[in-house]
This record gives structure tokens, sequence and C-alpha cells, in this order.
């Protein structure tokens, strides 16, 4: 035995050639797939983890706008907190008195800014929603609802596309 | 044939791309691209909620093609009429329906279609549906009523301008 090792080890060594033409195919193809769905857009930016958009049949895009986040347990405006939800109820949203609420505030700043800046003739461009698909929709009209009182009538809601 | 070969081989020496780095560059790009891929597309539904005082801007159209349709929600079904402004109110009697949950829990929304359907032959210049759902209908059940409302096809428009209004008492 020992000779037998002594005589391989004398051979001079040559490494095995590895083919990596299949292997360099492969990450090609996985490449420009990837380089296709890259996307650079922060589309779910903002949302909670175990928030779940509706399915839809929708092929519009959304517009660049003010974009309201409302999952089962908060409400955003952009990244920021709004208020938070306990038992599909907003925290700070009295339905008798939305002028009172902070989304009503920010949501007027906002609007007076739009006004301002916007040449749109159908007035101030429409508010994006993002809305967890298990909410009941007393929790949506009172978003709904604030917003138009600010100025905000139209809506955008956003859905995964099917 | 073989002789060529030989020939070919003996003069031309074994050329090999080296293509380690490439594999290193692609075996960085890939995580990269995979952490930073959106697998989800968003897309959106326009919609409006009904405010006071704003006038109509749209052009006048015979009042007998147009019409504006009401589809009630609530937990267990769904209830449409049509706006008895516009026409006459034995015509939009006919138009009522009921449509309930199925056994499956489900709305029968190819039903709902084919109605939607009809109203829109009879009435081609309308393009308004107003929903309104009870406070304790899902989200998800909404849009799931939109997209059968809006179109039939992804060529053929039922009602695409979807107005979502919550009940008034």
């Amino acid at each position: 035995m020992r000779r037998y090792g002594s005589n391989r080890s004398s051979r001079s060594f040559r490494p095995p050639k590895l083919n990596i033409t299949s292997m360099m195919d492969m990450f090609t193809i996985i490449l420009i797939f990837l380089l296709f769905s890259f996307s650079s857009e922060p589309e779910l930016a903002g949302m909670e983890k175990d928030m779940e958009l509706p399915q839809s049949t929708a092929k519009t895009d959304f517009q660049d706008t003010i974009k309201l986040v409302l999952s089962q347990s908060t409400l955003k405006m952009g990244d920021d907190i709004i208020a938070h939800i306990e038992d599909d109820i907003i925290i700070g949203l009295d339905p008798k008195d939305l002028k009172s609420s902070d989304l009503y505030r920010q949501l007027s700043d906002r609007a007076k800014t739009s006004v301002e800046i916007t040449t749109e003739p159908e007035g101030p461009r429409p508010i994006l929603l993002l809305c967890d698909r298990r909410l009941p929709f007393k929790t949506i009209n009172q978003i709904t609802k604030t917003a138009a009182l600010a100025g905000f009538p139209n809506f955008q809601f956003a859905v995964l596309e099917m | 044939m073989p002789g060529l070969k030989r020939k070919k081989n003996r003069d031309e020496p074994d050329v090999e791309v080296d293509m380690v780095p490439i594999m290193n560059m692609f075996l960085v790009l890939v995580p990269f691209l995979l952490m930073s891929a959106s697998f989800l597309h968003i897309k959106a539904i326009n919609t409006s909620v009904p405010v006071l005082g704003s006038a109509s801007k749209e052009k006048h159209v015979d009042p007998s093609l147009k019409t504006t349709v009401v589809l009630e929600l609530n937990k267990t079904a769904m209830a449409l009429s049509l706006n008895a402004d516009t026409i006459e109110p034995k015509e939009a009697a006919k138009w009522r329906r009921q449509f309930s949950k199925k056994d499956d829990d489900a709305f029968p929304l190819e039903l709902l279609a084919d109605h939607l359907g009809q109203i829109k032959n009879a009435y081609p210049a309308s393009d308004t549906l107003i929903i309104v759902p009870n406070g304790d209908v899902l989200y998800e059940t909404i849009i799931q009523t939109m997209d059968v409302a809006r179109y039939k096809d992804s060529e053929t428009k039922l009602f695409p301008n979807v107005v979502i209004s919550g009940k008034i008492g």
C-alpha cells in the first residue's frame, strides 16, 4: 500500500479540468431574467411585513403621489406612522369629527401646496391607497372620507397584478 | 478527415479563456439582483368618493342611453338597482336584482357580470357604477366586485368609473 501511495504522489499532479460552460449558461439565463425583473421603484416601501394586498385584473400603473398605507395595525403616510389601528378602529380618528385628526391636518397641508403647484384642471392628484385585503370597509371609509374632506376625493387602490 | 483533424490539433494550441473572473462577477450579481428583484407587480384601480358640490363636466348624452348603476354590498348579498332619476321608475325596477352568496361562501360574480353586460347593452352610454358597501364588507370583496364591474374582459368596458360610497345612516 505504501509503495502504491508513494508511486502515485511522485507522478506530476494534473488538476482535473472542470467544464464550467454549462454553469455559465445557467448563470447567464438567471442574470438576464433577474435583470428584467429588477425594479428600481420602491413599490413596497412602507408596507408592513404581514400586510396582504388584494389581487386584481387591473392593468393601470399607479402615479407617484401621496401614499397612504393601511395595514391591520397602523396607518402610514409614506413611511411615517400617523395612527394605530386596534380591532379595525383607527385610534385618534373620530368618525363624528374627522377634521380633528392628524390625517386631516396633514392632508390639508398637502392639499394647499398641491393646489399651488398643480396645473391639472382635474384638481389634486389621486391618493395611492395600499390597504390590507382583510380590512373591513368601515375602516377604509374613515380614511377616504377624511381625505375627501381635505380635498382629495380621488383614489388609486393599490392591488397586486394577477 | 481524420488526417485533417490531426493536423489542425498539431498546428493550433488549445486556447482556454479564463472564465473564473466572469463566474465571480456572476456570483456577486445574482444574489444582489435576487434581493432587489420585485416579483410582485403593483397596479392601481382608479376610484373616487362622492363629494358635495362637484359639478358634472361630462358631455350631454341622450338620457335614454345613460343611467347609473348602484350596487349595495353586505356580507351575504348584493343588491343591484338603477338610478331612477335618469330613467323611468318602471324601467329601473325591471333591472333590479339580488345576488346572494353561494354555498361556497362566494358571491356569484359571473351572474353579476352577465347582468351588468345586459344593462350596458341597454344603456351603452353608461359608465358609472356606485358601490355602497356595508361597514363589515371586506376590502377584498369590494376589489373583486370592482374587477367584475369595470371590464367584462380585457377589451370590453362595462362601467369603468367606480365610485365608492359609504352608507348614509
